[in-house]
């Protein structure tokens, strides 16, 4: 019995650490791990993130946790992407926190694609199109450029709901902006040979990555996302493939790499899976690790002449 | 454990509706268990799943009225399908009900190839979150919920013959998808009927109700104390008490 006990007093201690949070830090709830990262980056010990999903989940959808809602309603700061990305779950999550600090239109609600100009916007809507993103598409954080712009914005907004460390704030934000720019002088260097090569995505989620590296997207595999391909679609990529060849097809951490492999096999092209956002593979545990990862990934098959 | 996280305001909702799903899925999964037509539910919410995306495609207005129309009136439509098929081929009832929840599929996947809008509302019908549920969906699912228990309890369904069951299955089944979701459904359905399938008839239901009740108090607090999804922790607590009272109920009745 006394054996007993002790395990599971060993068993609570940790529990009981995360029972009982910092109550001085800023608590920030964050949606997507990027920007979680970018406000650990820009709060240090002055914020106390959590993040809603994981790198391997689809941050389209999520499952509902008792914990999720209660983390939302204790938020100083909701730190999202927006442009519809997190349209299935926020709101109802949000509704359901019934905190009026992290509404939006709020200070304490952050929307991040708000900050950066965003590529695909329809011109005009049109159901016909299939499932597009009325506000462009979502996925901006495959581009270090917007990363700060939204650091910029972010350190901004957390002097704003924080105002009585405004100064640590700007402080770690001018630190972490050099950093920054350095390491995209590094990799705007490195990735120099990736200018022009030739892609095939597996889905519509890398605009913002191609735009800033000057990839060339050739095909799309799955244009619908969930949508089966038609077999006729397929044939038309292979088709042009022959044509003007790729080098690589890009999937993200989170999917499954079959339809890559699939073109793989029957073309040739092989498959570089990138992390797309912080924890997506072991080399990008931070914001910095993420490019650096994603970039030496894609020299490993582009740089081939 | 982090005690703090059973927050009665956050699992309360969640709780509430799993109460109204048991109303009126244990009476019913006793009846389809005893008709061997175990997968029905998963048929009738693919079907009206299917009609939301058909009124979408046909360019009815989104959201609210028009799409709870559409999958009412397309299990309904399943509903008086079933009754054809059972009274044309009883036999082959269930198989009949297993081929009809792939067609409803797949005609959804066909509709959708051309419309990913629907996508997003069959995901919204079929993958229902209890956490998520909101006052509004309660009253609904409390009205719904009541008129059925009425009417199984008025005998105004046994009138109605088999359409009547199998409508007011329909009915049930959509009515509960949407708040908790395909797996939920079915683990309400079955579990406490399969577990109390050996009970006295006059005791069957209230058992299979303390069954579902126990399954989702626990569940719930489960998945709040240990932070896991909770409609798949309330499933496999439901199971753990249906085979609970199983082994409690044999080693009473042979002792």
């Amino acid at each position: 019995m006394t054996k007993f006990k002790s395990h599971c007093m060993l068993l609570a201690a940790p529990l009981v650490l995360l029972a009982f949070p910092a109550h001085a830090a800023l608590r920030v709830f964050s949606c997507e791990p990027e920007w979680g990262a970018l406000a650990q980056e820009l709060g240090g010990n002055l914020v106390d993130v959590s993040v809603a999903t994981n790198a391997l989940q689809d941050p389209h959808q999520i499952q509902a946790k008792p914990s999720l809602i209660a983390r939302a309603r204790s938020a100083d700061l909701v730190v999202c992407t927006g442009a519809e990305l997190e349209v299935g779950w926020l709101p109802v999550l949000l509704a359901q926190s019934g905190n009026a600090k992290v509404q939006e239109g709020q200070p304490g609600n952050f929307a991040a694609a708000n900050f950066v100009r965003k590529l695909e916007v329809p011109t005009q809507l049109d159901r016909s199109q299939g499932d597009v993103h009325a506000a462009g598409n979502p996925h901006i954080q495959t581009d270090p450029r917007n990363i700060a712009l939204v650091a910029t914005a972010l350190a901004t907004r957390l002097q704003q709901v924080d105002p009585a460390h405004a100064d640590q704030y700007a402080q770690r934000q001018a630190d972490f902006t050099q950093r920054w720019q350095q390491a995209m002088g590094r990799w705007n260097a490195q990735a120099a040979p990736l200018r022009g090569v030739a892609v095939v995505s597996q889905h519509k989620a890398f605009v913002y990555l191609y735009d800033w590296l000057g990839l060339k997207e050739l095909a799309v595999l799955e244009p619908k996302p969930g949508v089966e391909p038609t077999a006729s679609h397929l044939q038309e990529v292979l088709v042009s493939l022959k044509k003007t060849p790729a080098r690589m097809t890009i999937y993200s951490a989170y999917q499954d790499p079959k339809p890559a492999d699939w073109l793989n096999r029957n073309a040739g092209v092989p498959a570089v899976k990138i992390p797309f956002t912080v924890g997506g593979t072991e080399g990008a545990k931070d914001l910095f690790g993420l490019f650096d990862d994603t970039i030496s990934r894609l020299l490993a098959v582009g740089d081939k002449p | 454990m982090n005690w703090s996280a059973l927050d009665w305001s956050i699992l309360g909702p969640a709780f509430v509706a799993g109460l109204l799903v048991l109303v009126t899925h244990v009476p019913l999964g006793t009846q389809v268990l005893d008709r061997g037509i175990v997968f029905i539910d998963l048929a009738i919410a693919q079907i009206a799943g299917l009609g939301v995306i058909a009124a979408d495609a046909m360019g009815l207005p989104e959201g609210g009225v028009a799409v709870q129309m559409a999958a009412v009136v397309a299990a309904l439509l399943g509903a008086a399908l079933l009754t054809w098929t059972e009274r044309k081929a009883p036999q082959q009832q269930e198989a009949l009900i297993g081929v009809m929840f792939i067609l409803a599929a797949c005609a959804g996947i066909l509709l959708l190839s051309g419309n990913p809008h629907g996508g997003e509302h069959l995901k919204e019908l079929l993958v229902g979150q209890i956490l998520w549920v909101n006052t509004t969906q309660l009253l609904w699912l409390g009205g719904v919920s009541g008129l059925i228990l009425l009417a199984l309890w008025r005998g105004w369904i046994s009138k109605l013959g088999r359409f009547g069951f199998y409508a007011v299955f329909a009915l049930a089944v959509t009515a509960s998808v949407q708040l908790v979701g395909v797996y939920l459904v079915f683990s309400s359905l079955i579990i406490p009927a399969l577990a109390t399938r050996t009970a006295q008839p006059n005791r069957r239901h209230p058992t299979a109700y303390a069954i579902g009740v126990v399954g989702y108090a626990l569940g719930l607090a489960l998945s709040a104390l240990m932070d896991l999804p909770s409609g798949a922790v309330i499933v496999w607590t439901l199971a753990a008490c249906g085979l609970l009272w199983v082994n409690i109920h044999a080693r009473f009745t042979t002792a």
